[in-house]
C-alpha cells in the first residue's frame, strides 16, 4: 500500500505542480492534510496562488468542487441551501447549497459574519448539516479549504481560536523562488492548464489511502517525543497556554499521512518535525505577531531531543 | 485611584503574615503608634483586596508621612541611636504597605522584611529569639516564592512548603559560612540602645538598686575550671565609687588618678601596678559570659587578671572592656582571692581622695564618728563596733522609707531600715568621717548554682553594694555591712531569701523566676537557662574562638585555604541538595537501543560532528553525508536500522544487526571534510 500511495502521491503532486509552479512543499502538506482527512486553511496575500492551489488539488483528486466567495452579507442559507415551495408537488423542496460538495473552497472566510462562519464550521466538525429540523449528511469525503487574507483586516471577522482549531493545518504559500517565478512569467498562464488537469486518483484509492493512514505505525518512543514537544509548549514562559491534546492528536494524524506519503508504514521524528509548524502555529497564542509562533515552534523543535 | 498592579491574592496572604510577624518581633521596642499604623496599613490592604476601600489618595499618604515624621521626633527627640533608626525604618516599611503599585513595590517590602527581622538580633541574641528570627524568615521566603511562582504553586501551603525546603537546603551552607566567614569586627558602629544601661549603673543614690531587685534577668554566667567557691566568697566587683556629693556615689574615674594611666591593657603591662598588689596561692580560673549592659565595665572576683585583648585592668583593680558591651561578651579571668591590695602607705592625694566627705552633710554622723574614733583608736575595733551597731538595731528591707537631705544621718540614727546600698553608703561615710580611707564597691554578690551544669547564674537581683576599707599594712579589706544586718542575705541566694516578698521581681511579671517554688517549673527554667548558656558559649562565643578553630582545621589561616575550605565544605554541604535534584530529575527512559544510538552519536561527536538537540536520526545522517561523505554509507545503514528498530517496531530483527554494525563503526577525524 505504501509504495502504491507513494506513486499516487507523486502523480498528484506532479499534476498540481504543473499549475502551481515551485510550491512542492506546500502542495505536499496540503495533500497530507487531505489524506489525514482534515480541513485546510491557507493564509496569504492576494495573488499568491491560494485559489489556484485549491482548484488544482480539487481537480487532481477529482472531487466535486465548489467555490464560495465569502462576503459580509453572505447568509448561512446561502451556503447550506434553502427549501423552496414547489407548487406542483405542494411541498417544500430542499435545494442544497454549495456545501453539498466534496471539496468546498471558502474564499476569504474572515470576510463573512460569525453566523455564517459557524454554519460552515459546524459542517466541518460534524460532517452533517441540520436544516429546518432535518439532519442532512454531507458527501464523503468532505473537505473545506478556506483562505484568508491576513492584511486589510478592516471589516473582517477574524476567526476565534476555537474555530481556528477546526482546521488541521494552516499553510502560508509565500513568494515563489526566483527560478519558479521566471518560469511562471515566461510560460503561458498556468491557470489555463487547470481545465485540462486530470484526476490522479480514484475515489476508491483515496479511501484506501485514508484507511492506510490510520494503519501507519507509531512507536512508543515517538509518542514520548511528541508528548515532550507538547509539554514544552505548555511549560514555556512565552506562551500563555500550550497545544491542547486535540492538537497533539492532529499532529500525530498529519505525521502519519506524511509518513505514508514518503512510502513508510511507520512515523519517524522527522515526520513530526515536518508537519509540526503547519499543524500547530495557528493553535498557539503567541505575542509578537505572526512570526512569534513560527519562531517559538522552531525553538521547540530545536530544544526537545528526540530520544 | 485604581491600582496599576495588584498583588495576586495568593501572594498577599504571606506578605501580610510577614508584615505582622516583623512588627510582632519588634513589639517590645517600637512605640505603640507605629504598631497601630502597621495594623491599620495591614487592614487597609485587606480591605483593598475585598474591594471595599480604595487606595489611599495623595493627601492621606502625605499626611501619614508627616504624622510619622512628627511622631518620631516627638517620641525620641533625636534621630541617632538604634531604636529611633529602627522606628524610622518601620515607619517607612509600614507606609510602603499602602503604596504597592508595582510588583517591585511588593518585592521591596519583602526585602525590607528580611532586614527588619534580622535587626531583631541586635536587640537580643538568645536562643529563643534566634529561633524566632529563623521561623519569621519562613513566611517572608514563602511570600517571595509566591511572588515568583505560577498560579499553581503560589497557594499559601505550597509556597510555604517550597520556602521550608529552600531554607532547609540553605542550612548546610549557612553552617559552613558561619565557621569560615571572617568576622568583620566593628566595621560600622552599631548605634546603642536608647533605653540606657541595664544592670548596675555608674552611680549610686538611695533606692537605685530596688529596681534591680525586681529584675529577674540574668546578668552573667560564670563557669569555673574547678569547684565553685563558697557563696560568701563571691563578690563580683564591678565599679568602685570614691566620690560622694552627699547623695550620690560615683566613680572618680581616670581624672581622679592623675599620676599616670588609669587602664592597663594586657599587651602593654605597666610594671608599677603589680607592685601595689600581692597575690598569694593558686589563682581561680573562670569564664564569664556577660549579657549586654551597654556599659564597658566587667565583673570579676577580687584581684582579677584577664588575657582577653579587649579587656583592661583599671587602677582600682577591676576589669573594663574597650567598648560598651552591646551584645553577649565572653571573657576569661584569673583571680587571686587571697590578696593584699595596696598594703603600703597610700600617697597623700590618694588618701585625700578616699577620705573626702562633702561639707554641709550629715553633721551628726561626723560628730559621732569622731567621738567613736577617740574612744576606739584601733581601726579593726572601730569597724566591729559599727557592724555591731548595725547588727543590733537595723533591719534589712527592700522597701526602706524615703530619705531627705542628710541621707546618712537619717538612715543611721533615725529610720534604721534599708538594704545593701544604704549600709554600704553609711558605712563608708562613717569610716571616712572617722579618718579611715574607705570606698563603696558595686557589683553582684553570690549567684545561683545550676543544679546539673557546672556553672553559676548571676541575676540582676543579685546586685549588691559593699565597702572596702584601707588599713595600713593590710591594704584594702572588704567589709560587707549588709552581712552584719542580714547574714542570710550573703549565705543564701537573694532569690531564696526574698521569695515571699511581693516586691521581688515586680518588674518581671511573667518571669519564670516568680514561680520557682513550683519544682518542675524551676527545673524547666534552669534547663532553658543551660540551653541558652550553651548557645551563648558555642554559637555566640565562636567569634572569639574562630581563629583557633580554623587554625586547627586548616593548619594555617590564609585566604587560599579558606577559599579551598569554602569550596570543599560548601560542596559537601550542598551534596544532599544535588542528590535530591539528581533523584527527582525526570527519569530518562533510555533503553539499550537508545544507549547504543547515543554511543553512535558520541563517536561522531568525537570527530567534531555532534548531533544537535532535536535533530532526528535521518536529518543527522543527511548532515553527516555532507560533512563526512566517506562515512555516508555506514551512517546511512546504521540510521536505517535504528529507525526500523525504533519506529517500525522491528526491534528483535534489527537490534542485533545494529549492535554488530555499530561495533564496526569507527569514524576518524580524517573522514571529516575540511572546509574548502
Amino acid at each position: 500500500m505504501s509504495k502504491q500511495s507513494q506513486e499516487i502521491t507523486a502523480a498528484i503532486i506532479e499534476r498540481v505542480e504543473s499549475v502551481l509552479v515551485g510550491k512542492q512543499d506546500s502542495v505536499r502538506l496540503a495533500l497530507a492534510c487531505l489524506y489525514a482527512g482534515g480541513h485546510l486553511l491557507i493564509e496569504d496575500l492576494p495573488g499568491m496562488g491560494k485559489t489556484t492551489l485549491a482548484q488544482a488539488l480539487a481537480a487532481a483528486i477529482g472531487l466535486s468542487y465548489t467555490r464560495v466567495q465569502f462576503t459580509s452579507d453572505l447568509l448561512p442559507a446561502d451556503i447550506i441551501g434553502v427549501s423552496v415551495y414547489d407548487r406542483n408537488k405542494a411541498a417544500f423542496d430542499f435545494h442544497p447549497g454549495p456545501l453539498f460538495n466534496q471539496l468546498v473552497l471558502a474564499d476569504e472566510i474572515n470576510r463573512t459574519t460569525p453566523k455564517t462562519q459557524s454554519a460552515l464550521l459546524e459542517a466541518m466538525a460534524e460532517g452533517q448539516i441540520s436544516v429546518e429540523g432535518e439532519t442532512r449528511q454531507l458527501p464523503h469525503p468532505f473537505y473545506v479549504i478556506a483562505t484568508q487574507n491576513p492584511l486589510s483586516q478592516s471589516g473582517t471577522f477574524p476567526l476565534p481560536e476555537s474555530q481556528l482549531d477546526r482546521f488541521l493545518m494552516r499553510l502560508r504559500l509565500g513568494y515563489p523562488d526566483p527560478e519558479a517565478e521566471r518560469q511562471l512569467l515566461s510560460g503561458a498562464d498556468p491557470r489555463l492548464k487547470l481545465a485540462e488537469l486530470k484526476r490522479g486518483i480514484t475515489p476508491a484509492q483515496l479511501e484506501a489511502i485514508q484507511a492506510a493512514v490510520n494503519q501507519v505505525k507509531v512507536s512508543g518512543s515517538l509518542v514520548d517525543y511528541l508528548q515532550r514537544l507538547l509539554q514544552f509548549t505548555r511549560s514555556s514562559a512565552d506562551i500563555e497556554y500550550g497545544i491542547s491534546p486535540r492538537g497533539g492528536i492532529a499532529v500525530l494524524k498529519s505525521a502519519r499521512a506524511w509518513a505514508l506519503m514518503a512510502g513508510r508504514d511507520y512515523v519517524i521524528p522527522e515526520d513530526i518535525q515536518a508537519i509540526f509548524a503547519p499543524v500547530c502555529a495557528h493553535r498557539l497564542p503567541v505575542s509578537g505577531g505572526e512570526h512569534g509562533a513560527d519562531n517559538f515552534i522552531q525553538q521547540a523543535l530545536n530544544s526537545v531531543d528526540i530520544i | 485611584m485604581r491600582p496599576l498592579w495588584q498583588i495576586p491574592r495568593d501572594c498577599l496572604f504571606w506578605l501580610l503574615v510577614s508584615v505582622v510577624i516583623s512588627i510582632g518581633l519588634h513589639l517590645e521596642h517600637l512605640p505603640p503608634w507605629i504598631v497601630l499604623s502597621g495594623i491599620v496599613a495591614t487592614l487597609w490592604q485587606i480591605q483593598l483586596y475585598r474591594e471595599r476601600w480604595r487606595q489611599p489618595g495623595r493627601f492621606i499618604k502625605w499626611s501619614l508621612v508627616g504624622a510619622c515624621a512628627a511622631g518620631l521626633v516627638l517620641h525620641y527627640g533625636r534621630i541617632s541611636g538604634l531604636e529611633p533608626m529602627v522606628a524610622l525604618l518601620f515607619a517607612g516599611y509600614v507606609l510602603k504597605l499602602l503604596e504597592i503599585h508595582h510588583k517591585r513595590d511588593a518585592l521591596v517590602l519583602l526585602y525590607l522584611s528580611y532586614l527588619i527581622i534580622i535587626l531583631q538580633s541586635l536587640f537580643s541574641s538568645s536562643i529563643v529569639s534566634s529561633l524566632l528570627v529563623f521561623c519569621a524568615l519562613l513566611p517572608v521566603t514563602a511570600a517571595l516564592v509566591a511572588m515568583h511562582a505560577d498560579v499553581e504553586s503560589r497557594r499559601p501551603a505550597s509556597a510555604l512548603r517550597t520556602a521550608l525546603t529552600m531554607t532547609l537546603q540553605a542550612i548546610p551552607l549557612m553552617l559552613v559560612m558561619f565557621v569560615v566567614m571572617p568576622r568583620m569586627g566593628s566595621l560600622w558602629a552599631v548605634p546603642q540602645h536608647s533605653s540606657g544601661t541595664t544592670g548596675v549603673s555608674d552611680s549610686m543614690s538611695p533606692g537605685d538598686m530596688t529596681q534591680l531587685g525586681r529584675n529577674g534577668d540574668v546578668a552573667f554566667r560564670v563557669e569555673f575550671d574547678g569547684p565553685i567557691p563558697e557563696q560568701r566568697e563571691l563578690y563580683w566587683r564591678g565599679l568602685v565609687f570614691s566620690g560622694f556629693d552627699g547623695r550620690r556615689w560615683q566613680q572618680e574615674g581616670p581624672w581622679g588618678y592623675n599620676d599616670g594611666q588609669f587602664l592597663q591593657w594586657p599587651d602593654k603591662p605597666l610594671e608599677a601596678w603589680d607592685k601595689v598588689v600581692m597575690r598569694h596561692g593558686e589563682p581561680l580560673t573562670y569564664r564569664i559570659t556577660l549579657e549586654a549592659t551597654n556599659s564597658p565595665w566587667l565583673f570579676a572576683l577580687s584581684t582579677p587578671v584577664s588575657q582577653s585583648p579587649t579587656v583592661a585592668l583599671s587602677r582600682d583593680f577591676r576589669l573594663v572592656n574597650r567598648e560598651p558591651v552591646t551584645s553577649k561578651l565572653q571573657y576569661s579571668v584569673n583571680s587571686w582571692l587571697d590578696n593584699q591590695l595596696e598594703p603600703d602607705l597610700l600617697p597623700g592625694w590618694r588618701a585625700r581622695l578616699e577620705l573626702a566627705i562633702p561639707s554641709g552633710f550629715n553633721p551628726k554622723t561626723i560628730a559621732v564618728a569622731q567621738q567613736w574614733r577617740q574612744e576606739t583608736p584601733e581601726t579593726e575595733a572601730l569597724i566591729n563596733r559599727l557592724l555591731a551597731l548595725y547588727h543590733r538595731e537595723f533591719t534589712y528591707t527592700l522597701r526602706p522609707p524615703a530619705l531627705g537631705k542628710h541621707t546618712v544621718d537619717e538612715f543611721l540614727w533615725d529610720t534604721k531600715k534599708g538594704f545593701c546600698e544604704f549600709y554600704a553608703s553609711s558605712f563608708v561615710f562613717f569610716m571616712r568621717a572617722a579618718g579611715v580611707p574607705a570606698r563603696v564597691v558595686v557589683g553582684y554578690q553570690g549567684g545561683e548554682r545550676h543544679p546539673t551544669e557546672n556553672y553559676l547564674l548571676v541575676h540582676q537581683y543579685d546586685a549588691h553594694a559593699w565597702a572596702e576599707v584601707w588599713i595600713e599594712g593590710r591594704g584594702w579589706l572588704r567589709v560587707d555591712p549588709t552581712a552584719a544586718v542580714a547574714p542570710e542575705r550573703i549565705e543564701m541566694s537573694f532569690a531564696d531569701l526574698f521569695n515571699e516578698q511581693d516586691d521581688f521581681l515586680a518588674a518581671s511579671p511573667f518571669s519564670l523566676e516568680r514561680l520557682r517554688h513550683i519544682d518542675w517549673l524551676n527545673r524547666l527554667r534552669l534547663k532553658l537557662d543551660s540551653l541558652d548558656y550553651a548557645w551563648a558559649k558555642w554559637v555566640l562565643g565562636y567569634d572569639n574562638r574562630q581563629n583557633d578553630f580554623l587554625m586547627n582545621l586548616l593548619g594555617a589561616v590564609n585566604p587560599q585555604r579558606i577559599a579551598l575550605f569554602i569550596v570543599l565544605a560548601g560542596g559537601i554541604a550542598l551534596l544532599p541538595v544535588f542528590i535530591m535534584l539528581y533523584l527527582s530529575r525526570e527519569k530518562n527512559t533510555w533503553d539499550q537501543l537508545d544507549r547504543l544510538f547515543l554511543q553512535f552519536c558520541s563517536r561522531l561527536e568525537k570527530i567534531g560532528l555532534p548531533r544537535k538537540p532535536g535533530e532526528g536520526p535521518r536529518d543527522y545522517a543527511q548532515r553527516i553525508r555532507l560533512q563526512a561523505p566517506s562515512l555516508a554509507e555506514q551512517v546511512d545503514s546504521l540510521t536505517r536500522r535504528y529507525e526500523r528498530a525504533r519506529y517500525a517496531e522491528q526491534q528483535e530483527a534489527e537490534f542485533k544487526q545494529f549492535k554488530a554494525a555499530l561495533s564496526k563503526f569507527k569514524p576518524g577525524r580524517k573522514d571529516r571534510l575540511t572546509r574548502p
